[in-house]
């Protein structure tokens, strides 16, 4: 194996062991049924394998892998429509297990987790990305450069996007 | 202070939400090897494809006869002109996974024009190619007719085969033409949203 493979094999593995959380959130904004979450979590990191040997730097990291994360998510929606899941529909599995002792507390707490991803994953696309690269703390330089757009743009969408969701959260129980 | 309390829950509520699917990793490897024996194989099947391609024209020609030279030459040149066509067609575009969410959709929506625009070009093509092969039956009338008459049964098969194929392949072009006018729409549709234009 050459030494370019095995330099690209390391920085995969730790933009994977970085990054691997976050594209799996992001991947829960696309899809809300697991076994199909998988496979987009796959194919996202395939297409970053795929990308990495010609990264030269032009953008961050950060920025390289959500760019590539958020075009496969949206080749998904136009492949899988529709996109969203109701709520009831999001499987139980998808919940992670609360290690809080107070079963009505954890309740609770599943329960907002539940609403909130259902609210994200009936926003509109862009909005949905704008909220989405918001709650993983990205700045807004750092978001215009995955969305293509100026910083100042990124203000007034993120406004957007934010009543948008918290209207969808307002229509949920 | 309220909308940062807010963005804080919801940030809370966000990062609890899903952890990578178990044996991420490996299950990643396992697809990327996969992956690349795809690709290997299939530029080896062209490979292969092309040579077998130019090995027929070659062997027909060795026939020597104008039927023979007109179909080998017919046929390679479709299939690099296909292939060259298909290359130009959709240059500029390569690439876009790693581009901005803006010029990725627009270059989504520009390869879904080019294919559009490919099918559109293909029906000519299979339209010029029975054209073609009616002139060259044609021109060959006085080799082919003593085949006909002596063997009429099996030219009628081939006959009635070729006559069956064009439907199928213009059904088969027309409904990946309404799949792609509607990914085209779906593409104009998100475009739209990044402009404001269609985002409540």
């Amino acid at each position: 194996m050459s030494e370019t493979r095995r330099a690209l094999e390391q920085q995969f593995d730790r933009i994977l062991s970085e990054y691997g959380a976050a594209i799996s959130r992001l991947a829960f904004s696309y899809e809300a049924v697991a076994s199909v979450r998988e496979e987009l979590v796959q194919e996202i990191a395939l297409a970053i394998w795929q990308a990495l040997a010609h990264f030269r730097g032009e953008c961050s990291e950060r920025t390289f892998v959500y760019r590539i994360a958020h075009n496969r998510g949206l080749s998904h929606v136009w492949r899988r429509r529709p996109p969203h899941q109701p709520l009831e529909e999001i499987e139980e599995s998808d919940q992670p297990v609360d290690p809080r002792p107070h079963p009505e507390e954890q309740a609770a707490r599943t329960g907002q987790r539940v609403r909130l991803m259902s609210a994200i994953q009936s926003l509109p696309v862009t909005h949905r990305q704008m909220i989405v690269l918001m709650l993983e703390g990205l700045s807004h330089a750092e978001m215009a450069e995955v969305m293509g757009i100026t910083e100042n743009n990124v203000a007034v969408r993120l406004n957007r996007a934010r009543k948008t969701l918290k209207d969808a959260l307002g229509e949920r129980p | 202070m309220i909308e940062d309390r807010e963005l804080d829950t919801w940030r809370k509520q966000w990062s609890s939400v899903a952890e990578p699917p178990a044996e991420f990793q490996r299950k990643v490897q396992q697809r990327i090897k996969r992956e690349d024996r795809r690709f290997v194989l299939g530029n080896l099947l062209t490979v292969i494809a092309f040579l077998g391609i130019l090995i027929f024209a070659l062997f027909v020609r060795h026939q020597s006869n104008l039927m023979g030279t007109g179909w080998a030459t017919g046929i390679c040149v479709l299939a690099f002109v296909s292939a060259g066509y298909r290359v130009w067609g959709l240059r500029g575009t390569w690439r876009p996974q790693t581009q901005s969410t803006r010029a990725f959709v627009e270059l989504w929506h520009k390869r879904v024009a080019a294919r559009i625009r490919l099918l559109r070009i293909s029906i000519y093509v299979s339209l010029g190619w029975i054209i073609f092969c009616a002139a060259l039956t044609a021109a060959n009338w006085t080799t082919i007719g003593q085949g006909v008459k002596a063997h009429p049964k099996d030219w009628v098969e081939v006959l009635v085969a070729c006559v069956l194929m064009q439907p199928v392949i213009w059904c088969w072009a027309a409904w990946l033409r309404r799949r792609k006018l509607a990914e085209l729409n779906e593409v104009k549709k998100i475009l739209d949203e990044m402009d404001g234009k269609s985002v409540p």
